[in-house]
């Protein structure tokens, strides 16, 4: 933990309190401003690579930061993160492909089976702590991973969901049309990071961070730890499932790889590089792993000894993510500068 | 906190930066249209597991492309390949495919992906409209389900379906003549495994009605150790074995199955044996293995397909795989249909496809069919045999009859609800 964090969860609890309303004005301020400049961006570039770009952005960012709810906020490290991110795009892809529902329904819906699925794992695994936690997770998703690849009649086993997902028009938005879906994505990144943050400077985040310090000291003081986990572990899995809903969108389908414990690493990876004492470190990590990703498998077939060395300067070098870095080297300055 | 700012990355050189970052990003590198260059794209897979089969695809494509090209080109425009490597993850194969097409201004997609990877591009040339032909699935669905049937999409490889019909015919011969009438199955747990494993053995039952399969196995892809499904199937003592299993699986399989002297005990029938990677790989090959080919540069016995295989050998310095034949087979065909259409325009080039017959070292009678009503290659040599240790590894391949696999092949797509 680095000294920042210690400082912050060191904090009384009012200071939120009194904090949180400029802060929240500040919050939806920022969030518009974001989403119409990434509206903008189609009108500024024609360049449908840089949509694709974003959109991928999107699905792995709201991911990534919802792990970052449990990793960095909670001091849950889940290895399993990736099964609501697949759960999300069978859940919709199904619904579209064999009801044939209008498109909100279906995202309402598969919202409602992730928050079942979540409830059911979650109470089993937060009661667990830090590796037995971790390991409880890894299984879970495992399982989901096995029973998507055996349940060939209804996910189509290994070669997923076939034959494109239906995207029907609704209210005037045609997911199908490739600015609608940029647009759309780029909504739902905003308006899940919005609400995500709301939950990260309220009262219960705090009592999250307090969790993550000090699970004894919280418990002694009335606070019901295994509830507040449960229910961060809930909400997490609802975002991450937004995620799985934008990439199924993104690629027209849901494959078995989705939901497969690579996805969980990715998700790690992108915390590590981001940094997990920010709130928007797990989005900064989307985008730098992402830029890395694209322009180095676009150069060399031997990405892997690229990215390793980049984890590798990053975990040994750094020994913090980029933002954390950053924070801390302002912080540094500001001190400097005021001493 | 105080709001004082002090010296570091001022503003306007981080609007500078952000300025360059997305220029950068959203760069038109390529003119496209009209350019005397025509850019192909190739999704595949270069690393992991599947790695060798990846980089035989991308040998096999250059070796054809560089003859295409010291010809004149594709209607006198020469082509250069984008090859990327998608890891076998489907969306990457779907990032890259769009990638391909939207910023490299490639023309026309080979798609070199496997099970899942395949059906995200497919989605990719169903959005974009892009000529695509898929080199490496196998699965059968891709080209028999109608659903996934779009105008500009074909499948240059053979099939799980074709396989088996052929497989059987040979096994049932077999069965009948040696009296094998207790069989068991070993295959790997996963659609492939459980298709074709489960066609193999219903047209074995249609050709040798007395067959009975006493024990099924299903190892988990990529498992490691094969002790307990080795032991399984000696101790239900059946006298033939039947196995999909692929590359390493399976010459990790024969390998540890040596050790139990299994090959002694009764026949064996591994659909995927007859392949280099996994001929030459596995430390004792046993005599007398049934197998269907995969690729092998004596079948079909023709001086063109042997002279294809010593060429890919002399330039890579290893045996070419059964995904390389498929790969080159895609730009013969590209070549041809390009010739016909007179123009690289992928919706002539689409139509020129459809159904066009071409010569090719890799035809049972040295041609090869685009079949024209689901876009799937058809009339490739395909037989079994049995190995030998060393070089040819299988002499003697006996080819499978075309007319049966069509007869069964349409009976299969009617009980799918294909057709």
């Amino acid at each position: 933990m680095t000294e920042l964090q210690a400082g912050q969860g060191a904090q009384p609890l009012e200071v939120p309190r009194i904090d949180a309303r400029p802060q929240r004005y500040r919050d939806l301020l920022i969030a518009l401003a974001a989403f119409v400049l990434l509206a903008l961006l189609p009108m500024m570039f024609g360049s449908k690579q840089l949509l694709d770009f974003v959109i991928r952005c999107a699905a792995y960012g709201l991911f990534a930061t919802s792990l970052n709810l449990l990793v960095g906020y909670t001091g849950l490290i889940s290895f399993g993160h990736g099964m609501f991110f697949g759960l999300g795009a069978y859940g919709f892809g199904l619904m579209m492909q064999k009801t044939g529902v209008p498109i909100p329904v279906a995202f309402v819906a598969t919202l409602a089976m992730t928050f079942v699925m979540a409830v059911v794992i979650g109470a089993i695994c937060v009661r667990l702590k830090e590796i037995y936690f971790a390991f409880v997770t890894l299984a879970f998703q495992m399982l989901i991973h096995s029973t998507i690849l055996s349940w060939q009649s209804l996910t189509g086993g290994d070669q997923g969901l076939r034959g494109g997902i239906p995207r029907p028009p609704f209210l005037g938005i045609d997911l199908s049309n490739h600015l609608h879906l940029y647009i759309t994505s780029c909504a739902l990144l905003v308006i899940g990071l919005l609400l995500m943050r709301q939950i990260a400077q309220s009262p219960f985040g705090y009592t999250l961070r307090m969790i993550r310090d000090n699970a004894t000291r919280a418990s002694f003081i009335g606070i019901d730890v295994w509830r507040a986990k449960l229910v961060i572990f809930v909400l997490a899995a609802l975002f991450a499932a937004t995620g799985g809903i934008i990439m199924a969108l993104f690629v027209s389908g849901a494959y078995p790889e989705f939901a497969y414990w690579t996805i969980s690493g990715e998700g790690i990876f992108i915390n590590m590089l981001g940094g997990v004492t920010t709130f928007l470190g797990p989005m900064v990590g989307t985008v730098l792993l992402l830029i890395l990703n694209d322009t180095v498998t676009r150069l060399t077939e031997y990405h892997g000894i690229v990215l390793g060395i980049v984890i590798l300067f990053f975990a040994i070098g750094l020994r913090k993510g980029l933002m954390d870095f950053v924070v801390e080297w302002f912080a540094q300055h500001r001190g400097e500068g005021r001493g | 906190m105080t709001r004082t700012r002090k010296p570091g990355i001022s503003r306007r050189s981080t609007l500078a930066l952000m300025g360059a970052g997305a220029v950068t990003f959203a760069a038109p590198w390529v003119a496209r249209a009209q350019a005397k260059t025509i850019k192909i794209g190739m999704p595949t897979i270069l690393s992991g597991r599947v790695a060798q089969l990846g980089t035989s695809s991308r040998n096999a494509v250059m070796l054809e492309v560089e003859k295409v090209n010291a010809a004149g080109g594709l209607a006198g425009r020469q082509i250069e390949m984008v090859i990327r490597d998608s890891k076998g993850q489907p969306q990457e194969a779907a990032r890259i495919a769009r990638e391909l097409v939207n910023t490299d201004g490639c023309e026309m997609l080979l798609d070199g992906e496997a099970s899942s990877g395949s059906f995200a591009v497919h989605e990719v040339a169903r959005d974009l409209g892009v000529l695509c032909i898929h080199t490496c699935s196998e699965a059968s669905s891709l080209t028999a389900d109608p659903k996934q049937h779009i105008p500009n999409a074909f499948r240059c490889v053979r099939q799980g379906i074709h396989d088996s019909i052929v497989g059987a015919g040979y096994a049932a011969g077999i069965a009948k003549a040696k009296g094998l009438k207790k069989w068991a199955t070993c295959s790997p747990d996963y659609a492939y495994g459980r298709d074709t494993t489960g066609e193999f053995v219903l047209y074995l039952k249609k050709f040798a009605p007395d067959v009975e399969i006493i024990s099924e196995s299903w190892p988990k892809l990529f498992q490691p150790d094969y002790t307990e499904v080795v032991t399984k199937i000696l101790q239900a003592k059946p006298q033939a074995l039947y196995s999909c299993l692929w590359g390493g699986d399976l010459t990790s399989y024969i390998d540890q199955a040596n050790i139990y002297a299994m090959f002694t005990q009764m026949e064996v029938f591994a659909v995927n044996m007859a392949d280099y990677t996994a001929l030459t790989v596995v430390k004792n090959l046993p005599k007398g293995i049934h197998s269907g080919d995969r690729y092998i540069k004596t079948f079909p016995p023709t001086p063109e397909n042997a002279a294809w295989g010593d060429a890919y050998k002399a330039k890579y310095n290893e045996y070419p795989t059964n995904w390389s034949w498929q790969n080159a087979t895609a730009v013969m065909f590209l070549n041809e249909a390009v010739k016909k259409a007179n123009s690289t325009d992928g919706k002539k080039v689409a139509e020129a496809l459809t159904g066009l017959t071409i010569k090719c070292p890799f035809g049972a009678d040295g041609t090869v069919t685009m079949r024209a009503d689901d876009h799937t290659l058809v009339g490739y040599a395909i037989g079994w045999g049995t190995t030998i240790p060393q070089e040819p590894y299988v002499p003697d391949v006996k080819a499978g009859d075309w007319k049966t696999i069509f007869e069964l092949e349409a009976e299969w797509k009617k009980s799918k609800g294909y057709t």
